[in-house]
């Protein structure tokens, strides 16, 4: 063998090696991920298979609570059924999709309003405004509940009447999200402001007819975040509907299932009410993933 | 097609800087005004007072005898040119062009109609259904123009529309503003920092500086008899060049010795410094590198030569005399015999000289132009 070869023949071992190596540590890589996916994965597996048991114990009744296996000996959508027939669930649904709803529409007007104000007009105290809502986004909103309980209670908004007493709450703070939208805002030359102004266009059709269209990946952040805000809300629910089953959301609602007294009998419902919940948002992700992943990077990153 | 006549008008930002001081300026119907001066002299902020786009602090903006100032844009019947085009990015060609007549609410075939019709007068037919991103920034340049042409508004701004622009395409669509203008018949604001833009377009042009104007006057006016020392310098390229000097003034007739030379200001100079009994004393002495003429050895001004510039059609000449001031000299290469071409090497003595009409006098404290009111 020649030099050459030799040579030839070290420098091919070396590169399989190399190739090896790598191998190794991306099979290490890709377990470690396919493990944290299955561990991230159990519990939406676990309630979707709990929601479509449908079977019936020695006794001949319904399991209708928690049993030591996964897979149902039997499936159905029985726990669906009696989810809408014969529970509250119907109604928290409704409230929660009317506060969602009425708070998303709300919300994403008054985000961009304020977004595209605070972008392009310069008046006085803007930057005193602005410093302001920092400061008071700072302050947790919890700190709030208490006086809040007090307002919405002189105003009847409590209890079985909490629906518009949640929309009011979440809708008094929707200005302070349009630190994103503002970002994105800026960086959409204002010369196309002004030639569409020149070419006969108000400040509305500005916004309408060349911001708007330019920031639609932010537009649909704007809109999926104010739908999921109140849509997983919990903690504010709870306390201003205060036990009300009139007055609740899904969250709350279901989450008054899960008590000794409840447990036993709604278990599977509580289950099947989990994944009802998970659909609208599931549905709105997927039509709108696209937009919503461009829409976080690109507020982020110019913004 | 409108007159424009500013009047004492003023910007101060928030900041108290004053960007434009009394600016009084009156736009006749169809003419072509051109603002230039350098950076940050206010001849911007001045067009942008005129579409809306900037408050004005004080004084008036009139269009065809209406005051504007408190008007908005869309209220002004203006079209204007950006100098980074500001295409709507999200909307082709077409609708760009027809952004501003669907505000209008003009019916569709008619905005059809114009809307090919300026397409084909800036040649960009073919790029009607592309996107701006798809087009080159001269076809760019044209879509922001078709979309000043179709609004048939009173007056046309135009903000640096060609320094986007690469030098070849820049000269190419100086000529076809030419055209459009004689086209299109209407009132023109024009602004550039490029002098040679100004000068070839323009029926008036208005040179600014730090918010004051310089001078008003026609290109060939401002060439000829500028206002002040940094009109002189700024209009005209390479600049001219200026000498501390002295006037001097003997039996009646007007003499300068620049770097000792003595040289008479004859014809209508002379006779204009005698008309206004112009005192002998120091001044500044301005000369064109063109209107520099070489001069046989041992005659007029002796200077060594440093650079020589080769533009095609003329030398570049820079030479420094002996108090090394430098100066700069245009000779068109056309007058030159082979011989002479060959010795402007670098260190070549060289004689240099100039004739009384071509001298301009500036005032040494108020730099103005003594031969000007």
């Amino acid at each position: 063998m020649s030099k050459e070869q030799k040579e030839a023949q070290a420098v091919m071992k070396q590169h399989m090696g190399l190739k090896a190596s790598q191998r190794l540590s991306n099979t290490i890589v890709y377990i470690i991920l396919i493990i944290m996916s299955i561990i991230w994965l159990v519990p939406f597996v676990a309630i979707v298979l709990q929601s479509f048991r449908n079977e019936t114990n020695a006794a001949g009744e319904l399991v209708t609570w928690r049993v030591s296996y996964w897979l149902p000996k039997k499936w159905g959508i029985e726990n669906y059924r009696s989810l809408f027939v014969d529970t509250s669930f119907p109604r928290w649904y409704l409230n929660t999709f009317i506060i969602a709803l009425v708070q998303c529409v709300v919300q994403t007007i008054i985000v961009l309003c304020m977004a595209y104000t605070l972008s392009r007009f310069r008046f006085k105290s803007r930057g005193k405004l602005m410093r302001f809502m920092m400061i008071l986004g700072l302050f947790p909103g919890m700190l709030t509940m208490l006086i809040l309980y007090r307002v919405l209670s002189d105003l009847n908004m409590t209890g079985e009447h909490a629906v518009p007493g949640l929309i009011l709450v979440y809708v008094a703070s929707s200005g302070m999200g349009y630190y994103v939208s503002k970002g994105f805002f800026d960086t959409i030359p204002k010369a196309l402001d002004e030639a569409a102004r020149v070419d006969g266009a108000t400040r509305f059709q500005v916004l309408y007819k060349i911001i708007l269209p330019l920031a639609k990946p932010i537009v649909i952040y704007t809109i999926l975040t104010a739908f999921m805000a109140p849509w997983g809300d919990f903690v504010f629910a709870a306390y201003i509907a205060h036990a009300k089953e009139a007055g609740m959301n899904v969250a709350v609602g279901l989450n008054s299932w899960l008590d000794k007294d409840h447990i036993v009998k709604y278990y599977t419902r509580f289950c099947a009410g989990g994944v009802m919940v998970a659909v609208p948002v599931s549905i709105l992700f997927m039509c709108l993933q696209k937009y919503y992943v461009e829409g976080v990077t690109g507020g982020a990153v110019k913004g | 097609m409108a007159s424009v006549k500013l009047t004492k008008v003023k910007k101060i930002y928030d900041n108290n800087v004053v960007a434009v001081h009394d600016f009084d300026l009156d736009i006749k119907d169809k003419e072509f005004v051109v603002f230039v001066g350098p950076s940050g002299c206010g001849k911007s902020t001045t067009l942008r007072m005129i579409a809306g786009l900037e408050e004005i602090s004080e004084g008036t903006v009139e269009i065809d005898g209406v005051v504007v100032n408190d008007l908005q844009p869309k209220d002004r019947n203006i079209a204007m040119v950006f100098q980074n085009y500001a295409l709507y990015p999200h909307m082709t060609v077409y609708d760009n062009i027809a952004f501003s007549l669907r505000l209008q609410k003009m019916p569709e075939d008619l905005i059809y109609e114009k809307v090919t019709n300026a397409a084909e007068v800036l040649g960009i037919t073919e790029y009607l259904m592309r996107k701006p991103r798809a087009l080159s920034g001269g076809q760019r340049q044209r879509v922001a123009i078709g979309r000043a042409m179709v609004r048939d508004s009173k007056v046309f701004l135009m903000d640096e529309p060609l320094s986007n622009l690469d030098a070849k395409l820049r000269n190419q669509m100086r000529a076809e503003i030419i055209l459009l203008r004689q086209k299109l018949d209407t009132t023109f604001i024009y602004v550039t920092h490029d002098q040679t833009e100004a000068m070839t377009l323009a029926d008036r042009i208005v040179i600014m500086k730090d918010g004051f104007i310089m001078q008003v006057g026609s290109p060939a006016e401002c060439f000829d008899m500028p206002a002040n020392l940094f009109v002189a310098e700024f209009i005209g390229a390479p600049k001219m060049n200026i000498v501390k000097t002295n006037l001097l003034k003997e039996n009646g007739k007007y003499y300068v010795n620049p770097f000792g030379v003595k040289i008479e200001v004859d014809g209508e100079k002379g006779r204009e410094l005698a008309r206004r009994n112009v005192p002998a004393g120091e001044i500044l002495l301005g000369v064109r590198p063109e209107h520099i003429t070489l001069a046989p050895k041992g005659q007029g001004i002796s200077t060594r030569l440093e650079v020589n510039e080769m533009m095609g059609s003329e030398l570049h000449l820079h030479v420094f005399t002996e108090d090394e001031t430098r100066l700069i000299v245009r000779v068109p290469t056309i007058g030159l015999s082979a011989e002479q071409r060959k010795g402007m090497v670098y260190g070549a003595p060289l004689n240099i000289t100039f004739e009384g009409k071509v001298m301009h006098f500036f005032d040494p404290k108020t730099e103005k132009n003594l031969l000007c009111d």
